[in-house]
């Protein structure tokens, strides 16, 4: 059988691209290169598929010798004494039709980032100041600020990453609240903390060990869980641009009391059961509750005269369902052919 | 935990249909993971009777069976040649399901078969085909009085549902690590008042030893991470089977049943959520060097290198953060985790000791993490247990054990509890609590709410809108008053709580500059034909080498997931490099993609010390096509100006690396130059007030990285730093010059040195044109270079004036004083 050459003429055809004109000889014209090694190689080709493969071999040669020839117009660049003007606005001896220009390709913007920009619209709209999170950050901010004290075992719920000088990649953008009390307070305090955020978890078509969550945070006197659930769900309603039944479950954060889970009738089969819902017609969403005293306290706020709720939903999740991505790994992948279709 | 509906029949009389509970569970208490039905799960198992037994006539290692199942009489071939006539055993009909297997990915349905020419319907049962137990050997034996007929479920008690709750809800709720605390929620719930079992509020302490004394001594030497510590001795026990309840207990509750010692300590666990422990006294007197007169327990941090040989038969190291209960010298088991082989209760055990302990929680949690040992009482301890409760369950496993094993009780409750932990009344404010949950609940009813769920509401303080409470002592997580508007709130229903609106002033929120700027780039190039990508911080040594960066001042992360992601990628683009590499290795010909993003470099902090994180703009192009002449650079800066002038930000100046001083630029600037070829990239610079800003770095990517990373020659990219671009000025567009004169345009032609710059020419002609009624626009149409020396530069230059029409003579002088001028300065 007629040796496989797809391989190689993909392999030359990558070096072609990448290669110098120096390592190209070198790789597949010298002594010991790659023509010289299958030249070789045809002594033991069986004699009837001789002729043909040794046909092969030259046109690989001649290709390769070609391109090398063809170079040699571009030698200019290969002094390393050659600038460039960098002020000019395009090279030396450019054609009129090979100037540089602006490409007639098909752009995108991220999914993530156009619901985002979606969701940060709505809550502008609904009178919320945006401050984004870090990326890196320390046990306070993350931790000790939000009420879990050193060693608590809530603090197991989130497994997060470390790095060697102790700073910590927030798990959730829950990280922001001390700062942002402390930047936009005294109240009223009503700001949405959208940021990326890590998990030490492996990751699946559901699990990312990076994803984006989007905080908000409403204080002021006399706020209620009565006002959380309202906020939410107006917020849902005009993203989701659909009416919703919403219900609470119990939860428990350190830095919320009470806490609970936000659950809405599924928006995509009013709960008559689809596969997004798991065929149970709601969908958890997210995290929510009253900000606990200690956290106001630690933020600047009196607890005693204050109070406001805070809630944190994951951004990448609420595409996936939206967008109808069925393995979420694939918004990070990079994949263009992907990517043009949002 | 799992919760096994029938056994909370025993503690309240709430209704106990499963809708109803999973509704309660699931709104008012934390989240159901799953629901079994036993009695499913069991279906067509029956207690039997071995009626006779014969050798099979082609098989020494089977025999033949004639069992009776009720009425019936059926032929079991079977593997255990042991069995005799009279025994009871579980029985499965063909076409049923081995219970171990069910709801497995391989479900094993019983046939009747031929066994070697021998008809076999269905088969018995090993306790691990039943789920109950590890004995795969042989057949089970069921006591002589197992009701023949009978199915197993109901003989066994399984004929129940157990509901599965997610433990992460319940994660400061130590007391719903227990039948009892559930219970006591379901029928609080219910608005039924609970009262817990007279056992469990127990509080002698006096019980006084039946026979012999079996001496004992406690020595605790960690009383903070140990509040309390007691333990009772039982001479003459018997260590045997449980009886079918109590097995039936901790089947369902998913507890493998031991003996009927280990069987006591953890039902009382399961009940309660007090974990307890029980050790050979025998086995711990005579291993002990000097314990041969009295058993001598010490609680103490653990010695660097000191080992246990744990419960589960493994050797573990121990070190100085980690309490154990040790013997005179040596450790005989990990605190509150796992209990050591060599004290283990076994079927020899004559004399034991009984465990009741409260251990500090972070402890057991640290303790726990560090040795990788996860059980029952890890799972107890470390959601809070308070020491109180440690007599009442110690005393309910003594009588437990008189009751089942015979045990004499050997000694007095040895106690050491030197701090007793009092529980403290917390006073709530009614209009408070209305006010934070948005209802409108009484006084009487928040009394009955709490009074259920047995709160001790303290009657003379009473007062107004004010009552004082005293949670209950196993409600360790009650701390402040807020925690407990959350257990009325719970309760009342939040199902029952009406959404309504804040009330809000209407100031406008203000514009976050950051995510304004974002938004408007990233329209820009998304029209521009560039694809965003959204790419990891993860990055390794090998590929940040690649990208001839230094992986020394990268973040390195302690407990990455592997070592491709073990640091915290510097700059933005490489992570561009390997997108653009894995797009044009599949159909793709011609690419431009961007991320904002934030890198991290080590030494880069803000006022704060932490790592100063400004926001970056990191564009690449990349073509296997020629589609474009000259270095890449040109592209990627056609890109860069795209944007800019559309923000209405310049003009820009540009730097070619080559010719630029590396020093006094900023970290990260210098950080992402190796990326880039020095003779086809430029710093991109602005002056404000005569101070450079350097905003980022724009051009053609160095040739060795463009070879480790696969990518064709004509690459190029830029990476910005969009705080620094914040500080530029836009353009003030209240000064639009706009003339009703028509302009004169002419295109010119310059001879000029190679390494003349456009830059150069188009100041001196802006100079010359420019003045308080003249604009010049200027566009360069060709740059051409004969020979290595000298190049033409062509320009189309249109002036327009204010107030008049240009003349043609007074065009040609300012050409003229802008020849003579870029004569000086070719020469």
């Amino acid at each position: 059988m007629l040796k496989d050459f797809s391989q190689i003429l993909k392999e030359i055809d990558d070096d072609i691209h990448t290669l110098s004109q120096v390592e190209l000889k070198q790789k597949y014209l010298s002594k010991s290169g790659v023509i010289s090694k299958m030249f070789k190689e045809l002594k033991e080709v069986p004699d009837k598929e001789k002729s043909e493969y040794g046909l092969k071999i030259n046109q690989i040669k001649t290709l390769i010798e070609d391109n090398i020839k063809n170079r040699v117009e571009e030698k200019l660049e290969d002094k390393p004494l050659f600038k460039i003007d960098p002020t000019a606005p395009f090279d030396i001896n450019s054609k009129k039709d090979k100037k540089p220009h602006i490409l007639d390709l098909r752009g995108s913007s991220h999914p993530l980032m156009q619901e985002l920009e979606k969701i940060l619209d709505i809550f502008q709209r609904m009178g919320f100041n945006i401050l984004e999170s870090r990326q890196l950050d320390d046990d306070f901010h993350m931790f000790e600020s939000l009420n879990f004290p050193k060693g608590h075992p809530a603090r197991d719920m989130y497994d997060t990453f470390w790095t060697d000088d102790n700073f910590v990649l927030p798990a959730h953008t829950s990280t922001m609240q001390n700062r942002a009390l402390r930047k936009f307070g005294p109240p009223p305090i009503r700001v949405v903390l959208p940021g990326r955020c890590f998990r030490n978890e492996a990751t699946d078509a559901s699990h990312e060990h990076t994803f984006y969550q989007i905080e908000g945070i409403y204080v002021d006197k006399d706020i209620s869980f009565a006002n959380m659930l309202a906020t939410i769900k107006s917020y849902l309603e005009e993203y989701l641009e659909k009416e919703l039944e919403i219900r609470v479950q119990p939860a428990y954060f350190p830095f919320t009391e009470p806490d609970a889970e936000f659950v809405i009738s599924c928006p995509f089969c009013n709960k008559s059961g689809c596969s997004t819902c798991h065929y149970s017609g709601w969908i958890e969403l997210m995290g929510c509750g009253m900000i606990h005293p200690n956290v106001l306290n630690s933020g600047g706020i009196d607890s005693q005269i204050y109070s406001g709720f805070a809630w944190g939903v994951g951004l990448d999740r609420l595409t996936a369902i939206k967008r109808g991505i069925t393995d979420i790994r694939k918004l990070r992948d990079g994949d263009i052919n992907f990517l043009r279709q949002f | 935990m799992k919760l096994p509906i029938n056994s909370l029949k025993e503690y309240t009389k709430a209704k106990l249909n499963i809708e109803n509970i999973l509704h309660i569970l699931s709104s008012k208490i934390g989240e159901v993971e799953g629901v079994t039905n036993l009695s499913e799960m069991y279906d067509g198992i029956y207690v039997a009777k071995i009626l006779s037994k014969k050798d099979h006539p082609n098989a020494d290692k089977l025999a033949i069976y004639k069992v009776a199942v009720g009425k019936e009489e059926i032929q079991v071939v079977a593997g255990d040649k042991t069995l005799k006539e009279g025994d009871r055993v579980a029985y499965i009909k063909p076409g049923y399901i081995v219970p171990s297997t069910y709801k497995t990915s391989d479900e094993f349905k019983i046939k009747a078969v031929s066994m070697r020419g021998v008809l076999s319907k269905g088969m018995l049962c090993s306790e691990k085909e039943l789920n109950i137990g590890q004995n795969h050997t042989n057949v089970l034996v069921l006591p002589s009085d197992a009701p023949v007929g009978k199915p197993f479920s109901k003989y066994y008690q399984l004929d129940d549902t157990v509901i599965d709750i997610e433990n992460k809800a319940l994660t400061n709720r130590g007391d719903l690590f227990g039948i009892i605390g559930l219970a006591r929620e379901i029928a609080g719930a219910q608005n039924i008042p609970f009262e817990s079992p007279q056992w469990y509020k127990e509080n002698r302490s006096d019980i006084k030893p039946e026979g012999n004394i079996l001496p004992i001594e406690i020595n605790n030497e960690s009383q903070t991470l140990c509040p309390r510590y007691m333990i009772a001795v039982l001479d003459n026990v018997q260590v045997k089977e449980s009886p079918v309840w109590l097995k039936s207990i901790l089947i369902r509750s998913g507890i493998k049943p031991i003996n009927n010692i280990v069987d006591i300590t953890n039902y009382l666990s399961v009940l309660t959520a007090q974990p307890l422990h029980a050790f050979d006294y025998d086995k711990l007197v005579s291993n002990d060097p000097n314990g041969k007169s009295k058993a001598q327990i010490t609680v103490r941090l653990a010695r660097d290198g000191e080992r246990i040989h744990t419960l589960d038969n493994k050797i573990v190291e121990l070190n100085s953060n980690h309490l154990v209960i040790a013997d005179s010298t040596n450790p005989i088991a990990i605190a509150g985790v796992m209990g050591g082989m060599d004290t283990e209760v076994d079927e020899n055990t004559k004399r034991i000791i009984i465990e009741s302990a409260s251990f500090n929680r972070f402890s057991i949690r640290k303790t726990s993490m560090d040795l990788g040992i996860f059980t029952e009482a890890v799972t107890r301890y470390t959601r809070g247990q308070h020491p109180q409760l440690c007599l009442p369950i110690l005393l309910k496993a003594i009588s437990l054990a008189q009751e089942l094993s015979n045990g004499v009780l050997a000694s007095n409750i040895v106690d050491s509890y030197p701090e007793p932990s009092l529980t403290k009344g917390i006073s709530l404010s009614i209009p408070r609590l209305n006010i934070l949950l948005g209802t409108d609940i009484s006084k009487e009813d928040v009394i009955s709410i709490l009074k259920n769920i047995e709160y001790t509401i303290s009657e003379e303080k009473v007062e107004g809108d004010y009552i004082t409470v005293v949670p209950p002592v196993f409600r360790t997580d009650i701390l402040i008053p807020e925690d407990i508007y959350e257990d009325i709130g719970r309760i009342y229903g939040y199902e029952n709580i009406h959404p309504t609106l804040p009330l809000r002033d209407i100031t406008p929120p203000k514009k976050n500059r950051e995510i304004e700027l974002k938004k408007k780039i990233r329209s820009i190039l998304s029209n521009s034909g560039c694809n965003e990508v959204d790419t990891y911080n993860f990055t390794s040594i090998n590929a940040i080498r690649k990208s001839n960066q230094d992986p020394n001042v990268a973040y390195h992360i302690k407990n990455a997931l592997s070592p491709e992601l073990e640091l915290m990628r510097t700059s933005l683009l490489p992570s561009l490099f390997d997108k653009a590499q894995s797009n044009l290795n599949r159909n793709i010909q011609t690419l431009c993609m961007y991320e904002f993003n934030i890198p991290h470099i080590k030494g880069y902090v803000d006022n704060f010390n932490l790592p100063k994180e400004d926001w970056h703009l990191s564009l690449l192009f990349s073509s296997k096509e020629a589609l474009i002449d000259g270095n890449p650079y040109y592209e990627v800066k056609r890109y860069f100006e795209k944007i800019v002038n559309t923000l209405g930000i310049k003009p820009f100046e540009y730097e070619l690396i080559f010719d630029s001083s590396e020093v006094d630029l900023p970290i990260w600037v210098k950080n992402i130059l190796p990326l880039f070829s020095t003779t086809g990239a430029a710093l991109i610079q602005y002056f404000k007030n005569g101070n450079k800003i350097i905003i980022g770095v724009i051009g053609d990517i160095d040739s060795g990285v463009k070879n480790n990373f696969k990518l064709p020659r004509y690459t190029a990219g830029f990476e910005i730093n969009l705080e620094e671009l914040k500080r530029c000025d836009t353009l003030d567009n209240r000064k639009i010059h706009n003339s009703k004169y028509p302009p004169i345009t002419q295109d010119l032609c310059f001879t000029v040195n190679r390494d003349f710059k456009y830059k150069d020419l188009e100041t001196i002609i802006l100079d010359q044109v420019n003045a308080r009624n003249r604009i010049a626009t200027l566009e360069c149409l060709d740059i051409y270079q004969k020979d290595s020396d000298v190049k033409n530069m062509t320009v189309r230059l249109s002036i327009e004036h204010m107030e008049k029409t240009l003349t043609d003579s007074e065009y040609e002088k300012l050409r003229e004083k802008i020849f003579k001028k870029v004569l000086v300065l070719k020469n």
